[in-house]
């Protein structure tokens, strides 16, 4: 009898490690991302990098040896989202919400979010208004909002292009495009800018012809011409305007989604050079060891490089994973909320010297812009042509502005 | 507005109108012919340009991408023609059944593109002929736009002398007419139905081909102007293939001056003149009253 009872507790205590790593916590994560159409590339480009996340969240280890998990849906439309969104929280006891390439989704996912008191990391979606007049405690961004973009192109506009008054607009007829027209005029005005606005072109979202829009761009002979488009939409416009001939007849200016690495590799040696774009990440910039190897680790992992999308996803990961360690577990919902506000995070995006944070009083993450113009660079094949040239703008110069928060609370309501 | 400025913004028009066309009449061939409201023709479209981007990647030629691509998006036509549509011929709520079985070939396809060529943009260049532009009068016209013109007036005068001067188009034109007589008078139905769909989507493919030097090459493209395809179709006449050529000048033009007029409004604009079609004359402008189809 005694030895049947000391053959038991030894194999319990052999068991007792491995029921400790059997038994460890999987906090899961709900994410919703464009998997299909024309943003399909962008759900797909943030898989990618949600994985490299996970491999190194993991490995580093988490309080608890728990694991996180991610779970992706394709988000379709905003009621579809919304009821998975749901779902993760009520059936899968998903601890948060991830994710999202449309900002019309992210607005209708954040009021799931505060609704059920489940915190929400926005990924890719930019319009400001989730971290402004729509703000709710429980949404964080991982990636920067379009004010960001727009306040640092209107210093640029300002310091770094001479001798220009006429200024021209086309973009997608959305809050997105929209909203970054608004943005730069405001960031102008604040600015002290003296400008005249010359056309505004609103063309719908995914327009496969831009002829009419170009030709009648040409007639109305600006001196600066901002685009607002993302995606295809940028690389349709810029094959389709090349032979026109715009952009010898005015600087073209294109500083919140235009140089994005997909509109870079699918523009090859069809992308004009020196005109003024910028993106969300850029795969050249900074030349620090960290970019390289977030850059090379995608690469390696999907045989082509990253756009934009992935380092939000990558980035909001990791922002998860240190709330957790902060706080110690994945249930305490409001420490974790605290965790998170101003909270510092090494990204890829950072240059030497700099740590992006998360701004306590909106939870968007506060980075810094780099605006460049296209020169030829072919190690990031196919791309031929990358940005150089960046100026840097300050993160604390470009957010929070509350001053902008009202302005944009007055226009858009709350 | 001086001269230039309306010729500029005419010639933009024509272009825009000349895609519209030669992915439209595609569309309401099908449903003229063949009596299927064809929601996946935009795949077809799609599929064109990625077997031109794939022929490309292996021979680095645009003309035989262009021909393989109409080509290959016809076959693959026909092929679902004969093996999904017709078997929703005749049956009852034939309507509901092929908005389905066409709306989910564009979702199969569409993940089919995914699957074969990855997600990433692809890029489909101009042949080196076609490169840059010329200057008619003071306007700049790029070189591509004047070819995508000419390749649509080709097509109207073939279309013109297939369908009224040989056996064969009078025998499609009876088929959208009655094709039980047809039938009765010994003709084979099915296979003019195939080849039609066939044609049709071939055009399609060329379309697709034809736009992807100025456009994006990515899965989900080929839904983007189905609305306006369908705009085309409604002002011309469901099932006019002439009515599809006005329709698509009409929408190209009145975008083309709308933008530079009041570019505000310039995507209602097409929405406006449908609705006015719709009011004045329902039936589409070149659509005759329907009378003994069946």
């Amino acid at each position: 009898m005694k030895r049947k009872l000391i053959s038991l507790l030894l194999v319990l205590a052999v068991l007792a490690p491995l029921t400790a790593v059997y038994g460890a916590e999987t906090i899961k994560i709900g994410a919703l991302y464009t998997m299909t159409g024309r943003g399909g590339q962008y759900g797909k480009d943030s898989e990618v990098a949600i994985k490299i996340a996970l491999d190194e969240v993991n490995a580093k280890g988490l309080p608890g040896g728990a694991k996180l998990d991610v779970i992706i849906t394709d988000d379709k439309n905003p009621q579809y989202a919304v009821s998975v969104a749901k779902r993760y929280i009520t059936d899968e006891k998903c601890k948060f919400l991830f994710g999202i390439i449309s900002t019309a989704i992210g607005l209708a996912v954040t009021e799931v979010s505060k609704e059920h008191k489940v915190i929400f990391i926005g990924t890719d979606h930019a319009g400001t208004d989730l971290t402004a007049n729509k703000f709710q405690k429980y949404y964080f961004r991982s990636s920067n909002n379009t004010f960001q973009s727009m306040m640092a192109g209107a210093y640029y506009l300002k310091d770094e292009v001479k001798n220009w008054k006429k200024i021209a607009y086309i973009g997608p007829d959305y809050a997105y495009g929209r909203d970054q027209w608004m943005e730069l005029k405001w960031g102008l005005d604040k600015l002290g800018v003296k400008y005249q606005v010359v056309g505004e072109y609103w063309p719908k979202l995914y327009e496969p012809d831009y002829t009419s829009y170009i030709t009648a761009i040409m007639k109305a002979a600006p001196d600066i011409l901002v685009n607002g488009m993302w995606g295809g939409d940028t690389v349709s416009f810029i094959k389709q305007a090349k032979p026109y001939g715009l952009f010898n007849k005015m600087k073209y200016f294109h500083v919140d989604a235009g140089g994005n690495y997909e509109a870079l590799a699918a523009l090859g040696a069809d992308m004009p050079e020196g005109i003024i774009m910028s993106a969300r990440h850029h795969n050249n910039w900074p030349d620090t060891p960290a970019n390289k190897a977030y850059v090379q680790k995608f690469y390696k992992a999907a045989g082509r490089y990253p756009s934009y999308a992935a380092e939000g996803a990558y980035v909001g990961v990791h922002m998860i994973a240190e709330a957790i360690r902060k706080v110690g577990n994945a249930n305490d919902t409001e420490a974790l909320v605290k965790a998170l506000e101003g909270m510092k995070i090494q990204t890829p995006e950072d240059p030497p010297g700099f740590t992006s944070y998360i701004d306590p009083k909106t939870h968007q993450i506060v980075q810094i812009q780099a605006i460049g113009t296209t020169v030829k660079n072919d190690k990031f094949p196919p791309a031929k042509y990358m940005l150089g040239n960046f100026k840097i703008y300050p993160a604390d110069k470009l957010w929070p502005s509350f001053e902008y928060i009202d302005y944009m609370t007055k226009v858009k309501g709350k | 507005m001086d001269i230039n400025t309306f010729l500029a913004q005419f010639v933009s028009g024509l272009s825009v109108a000349m895609l519209l066309f030669l992915i439209s009449s595609g569309l309401t061939l099908i449903f003229g012919v063949v009596n299927v409201l064809n929601f996946a023709h935009g795949s077809f479209y799609l599929l064109g340009t990625y077997f031109a981007y794939q022929l490309m990647q292996l021979f680095n030629n645009f003309w035989v991408g262009l021909l393989v691509g109409a080509i290959g998006a016809g076959i693959v036509g026909m092929v679902i023609e004969i093996l999904f549509l017709r078997r929703i011929y005749g049956r009852a709520q034939e309507g509901a059944f092929q908005l389905l079985m066409t709306f989910a070939f564009i979702l199969i396809l569409d993940d089919v593109v995914k699957f074969i060529w990855g997600p990433e943009y692809k890029t489909i260049p101009k042949p080196d002929s076609l490169m840059g532009s010329f200057n008619m009068g003071s306007v700049m016209v790029p070189t591509y736009n004047v070819f995508i013109i000419v390749v649509g007036l080709l097509v109207v005068l073939f279309a013109w002398y297939f369908l009224t001067k040989t056996d064969t188009g009078k025998t499609v034109r009876a088929s959208s007419l009655d094709r039980v007589m047809l039938g009765l008078l010994g003709t084979n139905v099915p296979m003019i139905m195939t080849l039609v769909f066939g044609v049709a989507t071939a055009m399609g493919g060329l379309a697709g081909v034809l736009a992807a030097p100025l456009r994006t090459v990515t899965p989900g493209a080929g839904v983007e102007f189905i609305i306006d395809s369908m705009i085309v179709v409604v002002i011309g006449g469901f099932g006019n293939f002439w009515g599809a050529l006005l329709g698509a000048l009409i929408i190209g033009e009145v975008l083309s001056f709308g933008i530079l007029w009041m570019p505000e409004l310039a995507t209602v604009l097409t929405f406006i003149v449908m609705i006015i079609v719709l009011i004045v004359k329902p039936e589409g402008l070149l659509a005759k009253k329907a009378v003994g189809r069946k």
